[in-house]
């Protein structure tokens, strides 16, 4: 943690709270090697998040093309009906 | 104002999505609600239709859309209106059926008149880090991986048409 911590003007205590959040998260795993904490990407855990988010974001880019359409037909209906 | 989606993380269980529509938000709002809007729309990837679509637009209201690739392939989403205020906002609650169900992702859509069109912004807060990692524990993550690759794959082709 203290090989961590080094790159960043944070404290080591904020710098441990970092590491618990992205410990919790599923993004890195920590184990204990006498007084070290080494901790490790958890290729996983970013792989699914990553690509859930990026399925997300192709789905409702589609979905709001299509909603455009389709907003764009009902406005030149009304405007229709109004003249 | 482009209308361009925005899609963001914030902190560890929200993500943010904007989007700009050149419509008014009574008629955003009314496309989010009908139906038989919803079912023009609401489709995913290219190739899927949502042959049943319940939306009952008052709080309590029950959501079901079912989607079919037409192949013998689909799933559905279950969940609940909590609040609506015409035409500016709903929040709902919403879960996958993969078929295992996912976690309730709470969403809430706001619309506001921006111009001629509408700004849309919608919350979504998304289960905790321990659900987070007990759906992982069950091996639910596993029905998760393959249903995202399905809809990799579903989706490439589409974009390619583009």
């Amino acid at each position: 943690m203290l090989e961590l911590a080094k790159p960043f003007r944070m404290s080591q205590p904020a710098i441990s709270q970092h590491l618990k959040v992205l410990e919790r998260a599923g993004l890195i795993t920590r184990r204990v090697d006498g007084a070290r904490r080494p901790c490790r990407l958890a290729p996983a855990g970013i792989d699914s998040v990553d690509r859930w988010l990026r399925v997300l974001r192709r789905a409702l880019s589609r979905n709001y093309e299509r909603l455009d359409e389709l907003l764009a037909k009902t406005a030149a209906i009304r405007n229709q009906e109004e003249s | 104002m482009t209308n361009k989606l925005s899609l963001r993380v914030e902190g560890e269980r929200h993500v943010i999505v904007t989007r700009y529509f050149r419509a008014p938000p009574e008629a955003v709002f009314r496309a989010h609600t009908d139906p038989a809007l919803v079912q023009q729309w609401m489709l995913g990837p290219e190739g899927w239709t949502m042959p049943v679509c319940i939306c009952e637009a008052r709080p309590g209201g029950k959501i079901r859309y079912e989607w079919s690739n037409g192949k013998g392939g689909g799933f559905h989403l279950t969940g609940e209106f909590v609040d609506l205020v015409a035409p500016s906002k709903i929040v709902h609650v919403e879960r996958m059926h993969l078929p295992e169900p996912t976690p309730d992702n709470h969403i809430e859509t706001r619309f506001e008149r921006d111009g001629a069109g509408t700004l849309m912004t919608m919350r979504m807060t998304l289960p905790d880090a321990e659900t987070r990692k007990r759906m992982l524990a069950t091996g639910m993550e596993h029905g998760m991986e393959a249903s995202y690759v399905r809809l990799d794959r579903l989706a490439v082709p589409g974009t390619a048409r583009r």
